[in-house]
């Protein structure tokens, strides 16, 4: 069975490479561009993990993280935060998000499968 | 033997004395004899001795000693006399005293008389005088009365002090406290104000004669002055300039309450009344405002840079993921030209990311906020690390790339993630400047017990004097015809010599062209906590 990952990215090209890899490396792969349609594809199918973007529109990464978390119901999908480090501090808001790690982007599309793998 | 001659007679044990003889004729029934009285003179002679020294201390005394009768008449005229005005005893004995006294002042000795008269006594009181060449100098005057035996004054004493000289050095004085653009409070050993400027009366608002004779507490906010006395005495114990309290911030109060930020240096100042203390106030509103606004300029731009550097990362990663993704062939194969113009891309998109990374990580530093992350290491393993990532590089070029590393090198403690990148800068560096088959080595040795060396060696193209001056200035590439422009940020080498100053290090650069280049980079063995964050810049001092 393949793993079945979500990839939240308010960025269209951004949401395409991360997806597509995925798929072009063997996952299963669903799509999301805010929180809104992670909380509806979720009630679905639930994902093994969820690449989150940390800053989208409306709702932020984290703050939907901090949700599914504190949920019985999803707060055993794995959740790695994608982001760009511009700031300080972004790491540790992350993992005190409850994130259970991060992608730094750019990502390095040679490395991103065995990277996101790793976290199965 | 004459009448009122005076002798020396000899007592019995040989010792003489003065003696005054007067002989008289006796006659007797014996015939005409002579009489001597013998008068003992030795206490006459004593006194007249000291009215004799006296008149020759008040003859060659400096001050003028003047006496003249009730009418103002002058009577006596020492040498400091003649030395002051310039005229002699002979020209003005039995003058009157009008002749040294300025137009406008006539008053003045008409003043004296009825006070001296009255018994009393004048002490240093100043005035102006006129010289015989009619140059008016600044004196000081003292008067007293001359007394007969009787207790009647029979005219007056005059003691007068050219003072010129000091008047004009208190003017030069006040001259330059007035011209001094702070405001300048001096205060003597109780704290008491002697003496202000103008700007005294413009920063604080009171007028001079509020001031003056007022305690210096007048001009503090009520909190400090618990503690000012004290600490003014704790300032006469040790008087030498400084600026008080040090890394404090500093307020004054202005005569309407309001505080104000100030920087105040303190001088000893020695009076004829004591060491004072002379206070130069500095109005740091301004400053301050400006140093906060400044602040907040860093801040926003620091902000800004950090944003704009996500903005700028967010295309990137399609630009250098797609064209990885293709020229991996991932989605299918590509022609040559396909695949050399897809490397261009990632190239330049990867040059980019480069330049956005190192921007930003510039501006950290220069905003106090990139902080070190210390670990402790192998210095080797962390050198082996960088080796093998430019590796390849120099294997395009057939560089070997030569490692010394004293194996007496311990463990160290600094930011291995920032030790990496200087070494690879450097290596990176050490390579692109070298010609194919040339060599680069490293050397590690320690340099004392708490510091060690890394020195990156090559046999490249090396550079000139000039080069080297401007090694370490922002986007400054040195003209090379082996290295392409794109292949640097032009911010490597600035970087480089930030983090190894982060560390309190030192980077030397040694180099003769086409000999070679040796950088060679000083840091400690163990970086101390509190050193491992860059200050922020403060807002005080």
């Amino acid at each position: 069975m393949k793993p079945r990952i979500l990839v939240v990215d308010d960025n269209a090209v951004n949401l395409k490479l991360a997806g597509d890899l995925l798929e072009l490396d063997g996952f299963d792969v669903s799509r999301a561009i805010d929180a809104e349609s992670v909380r509806d594809l979720i009630q679905q199918v639930t994902p093994d993990l969820i690449l989150m973007d940390v800053a989208l529109p409306g709702m932020d990464g984290l703050t939907l993280t901090r949700i599914l978390k504190g949920d019985d119901a999803t707060k055993m999908i794995k959740i790695v935060a994608l982001t760009a480090f511009a700031m300080k501090g972004d790491q540790e808001k992350i993992l005190a998000a409850g994130c259970d790690g991060y992608i730094a982007k750019p990502i390095d599309t040679r490395k991103f499968s065995d990277t996101v793998k790793g976290f199965l | 033997m004459g009448a009122g001659m005076e002798l020396n007679a000899i007592r019995r044990d040989g010792t003489q004395f003065p003696v005054e003889i007067s002989l008289s004729p006796l006659v007797t029934n014996e015939g005409t004899l002579v009489s001597a009285s013998i008068r003992d003179i030795t206490e006459r002679r004593k006194s007249e001795k000291t009215l004799s020294q006296l008149a020759s201390i008040v003859e060659y005394s400096d001050d003028a000693i003047i006496s003249k009768d009730l009418d103002g008449m002058i009577t006596s005229w020492n040498r400091g006399a003649e030395k002051i005005f310039g005229y002699t005893l002979d020209e003005v004995k039995g003058k009157h005293i009008s002749i040294l006294i300025p137009e406008g002042l006539d008053s003045e000795e008409g003043m004296f008389m009825r006070k001296v008269q009255g018994g009393e006594h004048i002490d240093h009181y100043e005035s102006v005088r006129t010289r015989k060449d009619k140059v008016k100098i600044d004196v000081s005057i003292s008067l007293s009365p001359l007394k007969d035996r009787a207790g009647n004054v029979t005219g007056i004493s005059k003691i007068v002090r050219d003072i010129s000289l000091q008047k004009r050095a208190e003017e030069k004085f006040k001259g330059l406290l007035e011209s001094a653009p702070d405001s300048i409070v001096i205060v003597n050993k109780n704290g008491t104000i002697e003496l202000i400027n103008i700007q005294t009366e413009k920063l604080f608002g009171y007028p001079r004669s509020e001031l003056l004779g007022k305690s210096i507490d007048i001009l503090l906010p009520d909190r400090y002055k618990r503690n000012h006395g004290h600490n003014v005495e704790g300032y006469f114990s040790n008087p030498k300039v400084r600026s008080m309290g040090k890394g404090l911030e500093l307020f004054a109060r202005k005569v309407d309450g309001t505080e104000f930020p100030v920087e105040i240096s303190l001088s000893p100042l020695r009076t004829e009344y004591g060491i004072w203390v002379s206070a130069a106030i500095r109005d740091v509103t301004d400053r301050k405002v400006f140093e906060q606004a400044l602040f907040e300029a860093n801040r926003l731009k620091s902000e800004f840079l950090a944003n704009m550097s996500h903005e700028l990362r967010t295309p990137l990663n399609g630009i250098i993921g797609f064209s990885e993704l293709l020229i991996d062939k991932k989605v299918g194969p590509l022609n040559d030209r396909q695949e050399e113009y897809l490397g261009d891309i990632l190239n330049s998109g990867t040059h980019l990311l480069r330049l956005i990374n190192d921007v930003l990580d510039l501006s950290k530093i220069e905003s106090g906020k990139l902080e070190l992350g210390i670990e402790t290491f192998f210095a080797r393993a962390a050198i082996e690390e960088v080796c093998s990532v430019v590796h390849s590089i120099a294997e395009k070029k057939r560089i070997r790339i030569a490692t010394n590393i004293t194996p007496h090198m311990k463990e160290v403690s600094i930011d291995k993630h920032k030790f990496k990148q200087i070494l690879y800068n450097l290596l990176s560096n050490a390579i692109k400047f070298t010609h194919e088959g040339g060599n680069v080595s490293i050397e590690v040795e320690n340099t004392g017990n708490e510091w060690f060396s890394v020195k990156v060696k090559d046999t490249g193209i090396g550079m000139t004097v000039e080069g080297m001056q401007k090694l370490f200035t922002p986007f400054v590439q040195l003209d090379s015809g082996i290295a392409r422009k794109q292949d640097g940020t032009g911010l490597g080498l600035v970087l480089t010599k930030k983090f190894v100053e982060l560390h309190n290090g030192s980077i030397r650069v040694e180099s003769e062209v086409n000999k070679g280049s040796v950088f060679t980079i000083q840091l400690p063995v163990h970086i101390a906590h509190e050193m491992k964050k860059n200050e922020t810049p403060n807002s005080g001092r």
